[in-house]
């Protein structure tokens, strides 16, 4: 079931386009991501989703309705802050109640002093329901705390807190975790994708971090220039994306490009390199071929098809390390994932030899899309052995 | 331990111009407060309490007390009042946000005792250009009010002249004088409100423009509110220079605008008795300091978040 529907969404701001015609469906209980490098509109498509800016042209449905002249506050959607944006003179408790005094209490029940006595049992309603979500994000002893007196995870909670205290069609969060430490934001991610699966409500999540992407999301949208280069599932963008530019934003250390040309048969050459697989007939020109670290290994001298060059960078992770080696004269460079044990010996100058796996690089064309490559007939492997 | 002096050195030019400029005159004030001392005296008597006891007992001072106090209750709530409402006003709209503001700052600009004299003029019982608009509206449906009905038949006020009408007069013009400073003050608040606070407010159900001032700008307008009203209260203590304009015979009809810093230069200046001088001079600092420190201490402790 489609929960939220964006079509045909265009934003400008002044004469400088910011999205050129989105369209996204999101259903119901989804996690999706929209995720792209600043200033790509992802922060934007949010705001127009949420109400809190007016879209040039196209359709904002939620929930059937289209709610394009309905304002914010009625549109019965939470927002994360990047910043929290908590009332700082509130406690805890008070940021937690207020979207609930906002929505369930009439003007004299919110009145200041006299509003508790008047609606006292709704008031006892809504402390019960706030301290309920306290305990699920584990804030319950800081709620009388202010927002000043938290430490920035703690705040981060407490934001959450405020969207989760009523029953939202959706949460809409803006790259909330972008002001954590990195410890903190890992260990939030975790906490963030279980909280999803226990609400089962529909997450609309905006960052620039490909790896929160890759980890908490459903599907996962990455945008660029204003528009949606690829929607799908974090695997399938990861393994299978359809534009070099997906290709190089998803996916850390970045894929290695090597420059190559398709040859009359349609396979692409880059060097001594010749890939098995082809692209449809007739397609020629220069393309790119893109190799992940991981799709790369060391071999000995001499293996057919290897890739020599000196070790520039060495990157140690711990569990694995990444060499980056100086290839094809020095004009290149290619990150390759090896084990620790493998890694260990390697040397700053020292000439390693690459392999790549077969069946794994990714070949994009001059106009950034991805080609197609199909596995051909015997003549053209014999060429290639 | 202590093994340079420079520290001295270097504290010092400061302490000791605070010394003589600040701390000594309030101090001499002090001691004068308890003399009967006249300028061009070679000595002084010592009277006690004297001064203060008349200070507190003669019908003159009641009448400067009920004068300062008036003006000060109605000039701070209003102009501070005013200064955030069209600091709101002009903060919402996108043109001509300059405009308005120069032109409720044109006020605080001008001299206040070349406006006073504009109105004196405006005031004028005959030639006036307030009561002749007035008179225009005899006739009309304005009759039904009864205030206006009586002004028509007898003559609409001597705004300046009638004891009844004087002091709250002056202080309407002090308001007009003061609210653009507030609202300049206000405006400058309001840049430093996050606007990710409203968005916030929005998402949280704040439908209403009342709603966002409860929860967001009032709020987070405390320190600004805190500033302005004590800037307000101490401004408005100090009022002078349309009573002397307006009344420099001595503070209006019946003493009704004999407002404290007017009975500071009556006494001290115009009859040379310093003493007296002395005394309200304390008594008025006494009021300030007071004020001052109660805001600090009662609403600075609630409105500062971090």
């Amino acid at each position: 079931m489609t929960a939220i529907s964006l079509s045909a969404i265009e934003k400008s701001f002044g004469t400088t386009p910011v999205l050129n015609g989105i369209n996204l469906d999101i259903a119901d209980g989804e996690f999706l991501t929209l995720v792209g490098p600043s200033g790509c509109g992802k922060s934007t498509l949010l705001r127009i989703l949420a109400g809190l800016e007016a879209p040039s042209s196209g359709e904002v449905v939620i929930g059937g309705q289209t709610v394009n002249a309905v304002r914010p506050a009625r549109r019965n959607l939470a927002m994360v802050f990047q910043s929290y944006a908590l009332y700082p003179h509130l406690s805890v408790l008070q940021n937690m109640m207020t979207p609930l005094k906002l929505r369930d209490l009439s003007l004299a029940g919110r009145l200041p002093l006299l509003g508790p006595v008047l609606a006292r049992a709704q008031y006892r309603a809504i402390v019960e329901q706030v301290r309920e979500t306290a305990e699920i994000l584990k804030i319950d002893h800081l709620l009388d705390r202010k927002p000043g007196q938290l430490s920035g995870g703690q705040r981060q909670r407490a934001a959450l807190g405020r969207a989760m205290v009523r029953k939202p069609v959706a949460f809409l969060m803006d790259e909330p975790l972008s002001n954590l430490d990195a410890a903190l934001r890992i260990h939030m991610r975790s906490e963030l994708a279980e909280l999803h699966r226990s609400l089962k409500t529909t997450f609309v999540y905006v960052t620039h971090d490909q790896a929160e992407a890759l980890t908490m999301s459903d599907r996962m949208a990455v945008m660029m220039d204003g528009e949606i280069l690829q929607l799908g599932a974090p695997h399938d963008v990861y393994n299978d994306p359809q534009d070099i530019r997906v290709a190089e934003f998803v996916g850390a250390p970045r894929i290695n490009l090597l420059p190559g040309s398709l040859d009359n048969n349609g396979h692409a050459r880059c060097g001594d390199i010749v890939l098995s697989r082809a692209a449809t007939a007739g397609a020629v020109g220069s393309v790119s071929i893109g190799l992940r670290p991981e799709h790369l290994s060391l071999c000995e001298k001499g293996t057919p098809e290897a890739l020599s060059g000196q070790v520039v960078h060495k990157e140690n992770l711990g569990a694995d390390i990444y060499l980056h080696v100086s290839v094809l004269n020095g004009s290149q460079r290619l990150v390759v994932r090896v084990a620790p044990h493998e890694g260990q010996g390697a040397s700053f100058g020292q000439t390693v030899h690459i392999m790549r796996e077969h069946g794994q690089a990714l070949v994009f064309g001059k106009d950034r899309k991805r080609l197609d490559l199909k596995t051909a007939g015997t003549g053209n492997v014999a060429e290639v052995a | 331990m202590q093994t340079t002096k420079a520290h001295w050195w270097f504290v010092g030019p400061a302490l000791f111009l605070m010394v003589v400029i600040l701390l000594m005159p309030i101090a001499i004030a002090g001691a004068l407060s308890f003399t009967s001392y006249s300028l061009g005296n070679p000595g002084a008597e010592f009277v006690g309490l004297e001064n203060y006891e008349k200070i507190f007992t003669r019908s003159t001072y009641e009448k400067m007390f009920g004068a300062t106090f008036r003006y000060v209750f109605v000039v701070v709530p209003l102009s501070v009042g005013l200064g955030l409402g069209a600091a709101l006003l002009i903060n919402s709209t996108r043109r001509f946000g300059d405009l308005y503001k120069t032109i409720y700052f044109l006020p605080v600009m001008a001299a206040l005792i070349a406006m006073a004299i504009v109105w004196e003029f405006a005031f004028h019982p005959t030639i006036g250009i307030v009561n002749s608009t007035l008179e225009r509206g005899c006739g009309s449906v304005l009759e039904a009010w009864s205030w206006f009905a009586r002004g028509c038949e007898r003559g609409f006020p001597l705004w300046l002249t009638d004891r009844d009408y004087a002091i709250w007069t002056v202080a309407f013009i002090g308001v007009w004088q003061g609210f653009g400073f507030n609202m300049v003050l206000y405006l400058a608040g309001l840049t430093s409100v996050p606007r990710e606070l409203y968005h916030a407010a929005e998402m949280d159900g704040a439908e209403t423009a009342w709603d966002r001032f409860r929860l967001v700008t009032w709020p987070m307008l405390g320190p600004t509110t805190v500033f302005v009203v004590t800037i307000s209260f101490i401004r408005s203590f100090q009022v002078f220079d349309t009573v002397e304009a307006f009344y420099p015979q001595g503070g209006g009809p019946s003493k009704s605008v004999y407002v404290m810093m007017f009975a500071i230069y009556e006494k001290a200046i115009q009859q040379n008795l310093m003493g007296i001088g002395s005394a309200i001079t304390v008594v008025f600092l006494a009021f300030v300091m007071f004020l001052t420190l109660m805001q600090r201490w009662l609403v600075e402790r609630r409105v500062h978040y971090t």
